[in-house]
């Protein structure tokens, strides 16, 4: 039942290196610059992680959540300390993709799980930031940032799991003949630490 | 419960990892030793943010054009108008052009501001808490970083880093960012804090200008100029930042605050100058709008060659 776990595993790792650039590039130069109202725009890249997070466990969650974070530090216009982004993004992919097991096949869920996961993501960056002593994240604009990159990133939140969901999904039929599409890794991340277990 | 601890394991080593790269970078400040990985990302990231960008910039273009059509409609029958008008003022110009010339050699401030600029597009913006963006300028244009960066309409921000195809700049309403500033006609000085344009907030200036004497005259609608840096980086003299909005109530503060309308629109950022040269004398605030623009330089092409400062020694 199991794939071999080589070849699934690198074209794994490829989808998700080319799902974070994607985002990565979509995210500096389309999205930071749609004149939303309040100055605010989604993160894609948080909302990428997090889908990838809930759709493969969390290895590839906080792997990939530390590669993305880490472009995302160094990425031009990014201007703070290096490490930041690597560190939250890391953090929320493991923590999705810890909840990513507890996770059923209802298809509303992977959405709230997206709205939590950007919740923390954009709480945790301002924390980083307010012990750092960021001059830009003092209270005053984290309380008035934050509750509005809430709410793009829920109304983002379902184009970017989709999106996600699609690109894992067309790779996992190649593979296999047509399973569920949350249920398939997660089922086999269970099958795996169960089988880790054994020894 | 193999298969979890080696994710633990895994998990604590990256955690780690960026827990280093914090303390390294922020201990570092500028001379951070990580700072060759953002010159990585700079290089890596750059040609594809370039590459995109030219994407991206005829579909946004599309896009504002079906959004604002009436208003393009009216810009243009506006555009109609004044094109008369010039033609107009162009034929009577042509007959005291010596005398303009004669005069234009005795005020000494030809092309007002004198600052040799090289244009750049705007490819990329930053995101959580930063106003910042990414020009499409580098080093190898003579691109470096202290530069100051000013549009059609006045400041936006100064270079911060710079790659070898895009450069980052750091825009006058970050809260990271300083400005000396002048006011106009009372020459008194003091210094623009940005604000940041993020997030919910009652009061919509970006900007907020600090006077250094607390006596002295300030008023709504006057405008500001930056003061300029010493050596002239990373700010020249004689930038138009913005115009006084609102004053706050002194209180108990040394210095008075005011609110600032920015010239430039920060949410609609697209061709901008960087400043490769310094004017060679402060023009004060001769650069201020109805003229908004320093010279007719700017409106060079974005991949136009500095053109050489060729303004006689101005008088003061």
């Amino acid at each position: 039942m199991l794939n071999p776990p080589e070849v699934s595993g690198t074209r794994r790792n490829v989808t998700a290196a080319a799902v974070i650039a994607v985002a990565l590039i979509l995210q500096v130069s389309v999205a930071n610059r749609l004149p939303l109202p309040g100055g605010v725009q989604p993160d894609l890249v948080l909302l990428a992680v997090v889908a990838l997070a809930l759709v493969s466990g969390s290895m590839t969650g906080m792997v990939t959540g530390f590669a993305a974070g880490l472009c995302a530090d160094i990425i031009p216009p990014a201007d703070h300390t290096l490490g930041r982004y690597a560190l939250v993004y890391c953090l929320i992919g493991f923590v999705c993709g810890i909840a990513s097991a507890e996770m059923d096949r209802q298809s509303l869920v992977p959405f709230f799980a997206v709205a939590a996961g950007a919740l923390a993501g954009t709480v945790l960056y301002a924390g980083t930031g307010m012990i750092l002593g960021d001059p830009r994240a003092g209270w005053d604009t984290v309380v008035g940032i934050v509750p509005l990159q809430l709410l793009y990133d829920v109304i983002a939140s379902p184009f970017v799991v989709w999106a996600v969901l699609r690109v894992t999904r067309r790779f996992e039929r190649g593979e296999r003949a047509r399973g569920d599409r949350l249920s398939l890794p997660v089922a086999r991340y269970r099958a795996m630490s169960g089988r880790g277990g054994g020894l | 419960m193999k298969d979890t601890r080696r994710s633990r394991m895994v998990l604590g080593v990256l955690l780690a990892a960026a827990l280093t790269m914090i303390t390294v970078d922020y201990r570092g400040g500028e001379d951070s030793p990580l700072r060759g990985l953002r010159g990585v990302g700079a290089a890596v990231f750059g040609p594809v943010e370039r590459a995109s960008a030219a994407v991206v910039r005829p579909v946004g273009n599309t896009f504002d054009a079906i959004t604002d059509a009436p208003g393009e409609r009216r810009r243009a029958d506006r555009l109609q108008r004044e094109n008369q008008r010039l033609r107009e003022q162009l034929r009577a110009a042509r007959l005291d052009e010596d005398r303009s010339a004669e005069l234009r050699r005795l005020l000494g401030t030809a092309g007002m501001g004198g600052y040799t600029i090289r244009a750049a597009h705007v490819i990329s913006a930053g995101q959580g808490f930063e106003d910042t963006v990414t020009i499409d300028v580098g080093s190898r244009s003579g691109v470096r970083a202290d530069m100051t960066v000013l549009s059609a309409d006045g400041l936006v921000g100064r270079v911060t880093r710079v790659g070898p195809a895009t450069a980052t700049v750091l825009l006058a309403t970050d809260q990271a960012s300083t400005v000396g500033a002048r006011l106009e006609g009372s020459k008194e000085i003091g210094y623009m804090r940005g604000r940041g344009r993020r997030g919910l907030r009652g009061d919509g200036s970006p900007l907020r200008f600090q006077l250094l004497d607390a006596n002295a005259p300030m008023r709504v609608g006057q405008r500001l100029v930056t003061l300029g840096s010493q050596g002239q980086r990373p700010y020249v003299p004689g930038v138009p930042i913005g115009v006084v909005e609102r004053i706050e109530d002194a209180g108990a503060g040394l210095t008075r605050t005011a609110h600032v309308r920015p010239f430039v629109r920060f949410t609609s950022l697209d061709v901008v100058a960087v400043v490769v040269a310094p004017p060679r004398s402060d023009p004060r605030d001769a650069v201020l709008p109805p003229k908004p623009s320093p010279a007719p330089t700017p409106r060079a092409t974005p991949s136009g060659a500095p053109r050489p400062s060729t303004k006689p020694t101005s008088g003061n």
